[in-house]
């Protein structure tokens, strides 16, 4: 079977303080707005009567960080109507900037976010794996920024093998849609995709 | 083959799991909002992503921020630009020897050191003139560019108008102990402030205690011992934003061998989300009332550690008492309400700190039949007004059951750097070896009273209305025309009571400050001085994480016209007509040698330190300094080359650390160098030492004192029924980082308030809120979380002040806008004691990240 690479990710150590996406900018050097790699909180719980006193009933709160899954079924792929959008030998997915047109198609089907879009250059932009980097032997910037070791990467099979195939929690889509080379250990309160009973955490501006 | 089927897929593959999909897609809310701002990231210059990896040298470059992490950043310099940094990988990673990972904050310091806000230039008020000019123009004016001789020849002229027409006593050092106050003290004398900032009261009061010197950062298990700790209780703790890089994980090391983690806090936190097996919401600056709740939870049932307490404690029981003391007023009977009538039973402490009965006696007893418990806290329960009782209740509590001294049990502020990883430092740089500096006019021994230095809670008061408390001898007069807020501290913005800070820069004749960006406290000024970041100086050692030692090396040339502090302290020097060599070396790569060639690191056997660094000759002359060679453990090129020499830890080695251990064993061969010479529940130099700094009065004993602004106001002051605490919060480090855009936009300075709040007041998500106290008002937008407990809300401390001139308003939303001063105990700021009131803001207020860059000078 060829190589696939995809990420590891332990949401059961994640503390949400987003180094690796700030890493990931760094490297990359991603204006405010594009961000690569996204971390994000779920959770939920309400508050109940106990005699006099209000207490918390069920708060759960956990983090994922979220780059591309270079999926098997790569959405963005598939849907992009000049081939800029390809997965390589390696199964990194990557867009050509001169191919790409700005059509944003990628942007909508993908289900994790991943693609997103340059306005001052007009294309699409995402995660490479850190392809230089790998190139060189090291790893992408945000495993190795991790201050919890949540991040790994490395091919699928073997990360599969290592840590199972858990690959869809709350609030990310059904693994169904795209087939993501993700793997995932779920945090003691997470959910599966698409039973959950939380929200996400981070603020929603501009109400 | 994806022109043939785009569409198709594209629709099919959506439709199947649509609702799925927009959850994920709502996570990117934030950033699909300003994706259309014409985004940059606010750069100065910004290398192309490229897919061939840039060549170049990485250069170990300061992290050197007050954040309570400590962390190793590289930066990678490509002909003279920076064009990314990494971290720790220096060394194998592995839990027992884990690499030293930077933040968000670290990873984004690229935009703090080249940010397009960077002060480029000197600068003066456009409206200033000697005496200040229209001074009510302070943070409203414009700024003109002005050379390095001039702006040094205005603060020479203005010190030396101000001293002649008003004398020594007229010129405050804001910050404490500043690089340009040393200029000051050896030319005449500066008044200087004092008071702990963020420790709350532990700064003093645990040393009063326990007879052991410091704050009680040292109070609790290394991480690797911690790990031996059967239950971890997290009380106030949120390594996860307070104390970010290794802590947390350190923290998760002991949750994987077995602790249990119970948080006690008003907020479940990020820490709390990784670790909590339980969480206990408390009200801020009740902590107190709940310790003294689960101590009668202890005696009534007698669960007490009766054997502990007689052997290595005083004051616990009539029979325990020091001579001289009133038998009356023992710990056992003050819980028992035998002479004030008030028995502090879990329902009288419920009904102060908002916990059930039921689950106070339920935290007392596990941690009473729980050996080795650990109880870590930090600074911010002791962070209140009349907070002199928590310390000591806290202590006392761990002491009933016998939780201190043996492995893996212990009590105390595991914060800022020795956070999860107390314990004497295992490698240490030398000194810099400057020249001992002594202010002749200025004294903040306290137990003797302040002379000509004025506490953090009546500074502004003081420049204000011309009075300081100088200790048991009351108010003094002092004049203060003068405000220095250069170097370290960023006072305007961090210290308590900013609104009438900012009347006080308005008042005096001249404010020098000095920074790297327009903060608060340079935007009031008249002359504002540009610095240099760590990146740009000669180097710097990072102490703080007791494992290891950081040396970092200069990035960069200095940007623009930025000077260093030490520059600008001796330029000050000279025109006042003092030799510069009296405060500081001229050299400050002879500093970084003094610092490197007196490194110290611990001998594997725990049995003293020993000399680091092999030095050479040939090192000597290529640093150009003077000094001798000398034998150690590592080469200067190796540790230059690392940046960092980290200690090899392991389960089993002898460089673990237990508080107490050596008096536990043998409390008379180790007693302790209290009075009695035990742990004192009975204090009375605690008592003595609050009567003598002046505010208020604290009993030997730990009892429960309500705070001002605290629980009990809400209940009195229907303007204000809502509690205000302020948090440590990932955008920042106090103030800094505040202007960062990446920071900005992943960090966006919400409101947290609990829908039981939020709902009646028809508040919703994202709602702008207007949010008033009896000393300010900010706006910010509202984030309503059930993370957060009822009645109670918070924001994160540092944001700049941003006043709208119109309204009056703060829409930087700076915590200390809201908070008041009030000098109470032994000086420390009560930052988590804050009643507001929360209604809909009837504006516009633009996402930070959208906030145009402060940059003062235009085009230029």
């Amino acid at each position: 079977m060829a190589k696939q690479y995809g990420f590891y990710f332990d949401s059961s150590a994640c503390m949400g303080c987003k180094a690796c996406q700030v890493a990931c900018k760094d490297k990359n050097d991603l204006p405010v707005g594009m961000n690569w790699r996204r971390v994000t909180q779920y959770g939920n719980g309400n508050w109940v009567p106990q005699g006099k006193f209000l207490v918390p009933n069920g708060t759960f709160v956990y983090s994922l960080s979220i780059a591309c899954n270079h999926c098997e079924n790569a959405a963005c792929v598939n849907v992009c109507p000049t081939g800029a959008m390809t997965k390589r030998s390696d199964g990194v997915v990557l867009v050509n900037q001169d191919q790409c047109l700005g059509c944003r198609y990628c942007e909508w089907a993908c289900p994790y976010g991943a693609p997103q879009f340059n306005e001052a250059k007009g294309v699409m932009t995402k995660c490479n794996f850190c392809q230089d980097l790998l190139a060189q032997g090291q790893n992408p910037a945000c495993v190795d920024a991790c201050p919890m070791r949540a991040i790994e990467f490395g091919d699928i099979a073997e990360l599969r093998a290592k840590y199972g195939n858990m690959n869809a929690i709350e609030p990310l889509p059904t693994a169904n849609i795209t087939n993501p080379h993700l793997v995932i250990t779920p945090h003691r309160h997470a959910q599966a995709s698409g039973k959950g009973t939380g929200k996400i955490l981070d603020l929603v501006q501009g109400g | 083959m994806s022109e043939n089927n785009f569409l198709t897929n594209a629709l099919t593959d959506t439709l199947i799991s649509r609702r799925s999909f927009l959850k994920w897609s709502t996570a990117l809310g934030g950033a699909a909002m300003v994706a259309g701002s014409g985004a940059s990231s606010g750069l100065q210059r910004v290398a192309e992503a490229s897919t061939a990896p840039a060549v170049g040298n990485w250069v170990t470059a300061a992290c050197w921020h007050n954040c309570g992490g400590r962390c190793l950043l590289k930066a990678q310099v490509v002909d003279g630009v920076v064009t990314r940094v990494k971290t720790d990988d220096t060394h194998a990673d592995s839990p027992d020897n884990p690499q030293q990972r930077a933040c968000a904050r670290g990873r984004a310091q690229r935009q703090l050191v080249f940010g397009a806000d960077r002060l480029k230039y000197p600068m003066k008020r456009k409206n200033w003139a000697p005496g200040g000019g229209n001074k009510e123009l302070r943070g409203r004016d414009e700024w003109v560019r002005i050379s390095w001789d001039e702006a040094l020849d205005i603060v020479a002229s203005e010190v030396k108008r101000i001293r002649e027409k008003y004398g020594m006593a007229s010129i405050f050092d804001a910050v404490g102990s500043s690089e340009v106050g040393r200029a000051l003290a050896i030319t005449g004398g500066v008044v200087n402030r004092w008071g702990s900032v963020s420790w709350g009261t532990w700064a003093e009061a645990y040393h009063e205690i326990t007879g052991v010197p410091g704050n009680g950062n040292d109070a609790n298990n290394d991480r690797i011992r911690m790990r031996q700790a059967k239950l971890i209780v997290m009380w106030g703790v949120n390594s996860a934003w307070s104390s970010n890089g290794s802590p947390t994980y350190n923290y998760l090391q002991a949750k994987k061998a077995g602790a249990k983690f119970i948080f006690v806090d008003p907020m479940y936190g990020n820490t709390a989300s990784v670790l909590a097996d339980q969480w206990i919401p408390i009200r801020p600056g009740t902590d107190t009332a709940m310790l003294l709740g689960m101590a009668h939870h202890l005696i009534t049932n007698k669960l007490q550690d009766q054997a502990f307490l007689d052997k290595y404690t005083t004051g616990f029981d009539k029979d325990h008492m020091p001579v001289g003391a009133d038998p009356k007023n023992n710990f056992t009977d003050y819980i028992l309400g035998t002479y004030d009538n008030t028995p502090k039973t879990p329902e009288w402490a419920s009904e102060i700190c908002g916990v059930p009965p039921a689950t106070i006696r339920q935290l007392a007893s596990e941690i009473a039949m729980t050996h080795p418990t650990q109880i870590n806290t930090a600074g911010a329960p002791a962070r209140i007004n009349n907070g002199e009782c928590l310390p000591h209740s806290m202590l006392t509590f761990a002491w009933m059951t016998g939780n201190v001294g043996t492995i893996g049990s212990g009590c105390g502020p595991s914060m800022h750097t020795a956070a999860s990883n107390p314990g004497p430092a295992l490698v240490t740089p030398g000194a810099a070896g400057d020249p001992a500096v002594t202010n002749p006019i200025s004294k903040a021994v306290i137990s003797q009273g302040a002379v000509n230095a004025i506490n953090n809670g009546e500074m502004w008061e003081a420049v204000l209305n011309g009075k300081y408390t100088a200790g048991s001898e009351g108010k003094k007069d002092i004049n203060i025309q003068m405000i220095v807020s250069t170097g370290f501290g960023a006072p305007l913005n961090q210290r308590m009571g900013a609104t009438k800070g900012i009347k006080a820069h308005r008042k005096v004749e001249f404010v020098l400050a000095d920074g790297l960006n327009l903060a608060s406290h340079c935007k009031y000024a008249d002359v504002v001085l540009p610095v240099t970041t760590t990146w740009e100086r000669d180097g710097s050692f990072q102490t703080g994480n007791r494992d290891m030692l950081i040396w970092t090396s200069k990035v960069v040339e200095p940007q623009y016209e930025a000077k260093d502090d030490i520059w600008i302290a001796r330029e000050i020097a000279k025109r006042l007509g003092a030799d510069p060599d009296k405060i500081y070396l001229a050299s400050t790569m002879q500093r970084v040698f003094n610092q490197l060639a007196g490194a110290k690191v611990m001998k594997t056997d725990g049995s003293g330190m020993e000399t680091l660094v092999t030095i050479t000759d040939d090192d000597i002359k290529a640093m150009g300094v003077t000094g001798k060679p000398q034998q150690g453990r590592i080469s200067v090129q190796e540790f230059q080359d690392k940046g960092v020499y980290q200690v090899t830890r392991s389960a089993n080695d002898k460089l673990g650390y237990t508080a107490f251990e050596g008096f536990i064993n043998d409390p008379v061969k180790n007693k302790l160098a209290t009075k009695s010479g035990k742990l004192e529940i009975y204090c009375e130099a605690v008592s003595n030492w609050v009567k003598t700094v002046g505010f208020n009065t604290k009993d030997p004993l730990p009892k429960y004192d309500p705070p001002i602004e605290g629980y009990e106001e809400t209940l009195k002051d229907p303007r204000f029924p809502l509690q205000l605490y302020t948090i440590h919060y990932m955008r920042r480090s106090h103030s800094s980082f505040d202007n960062l855009q990446w920071l900005r936009e992943l960090y966006p300075q919400e409101f947290f308030m609990n829908p039981v709040d939020a709902e009646p007041r028809g508040l919703k998500e994202g709602n702008i809120v207007l949010i008033t106290s009896r000393h300010g008002k900010v706006i910010r937008p509202l984030h309503i979380t059930d993370r957060i407990m009822p009645g109670v809300t918070t924001l994160g401390e540092g944001a700049w002040i941003d006043i709208d001139e119109a309204t009056g308003i703060d829409r930087g939303g700076a915590t200390n806008t809201l908070g008041g001063d009030y000098p109470t105990g032994q000086g420390h700021s009560g930052h988590n004691t804050v009643i507001v009131q929360v209604e809909k803001y009837n504006g516009t207020l633009q996402p930070d990240v959208k906030w145009a860059q402060r940059i003062p000078l235009k085009g230029v």
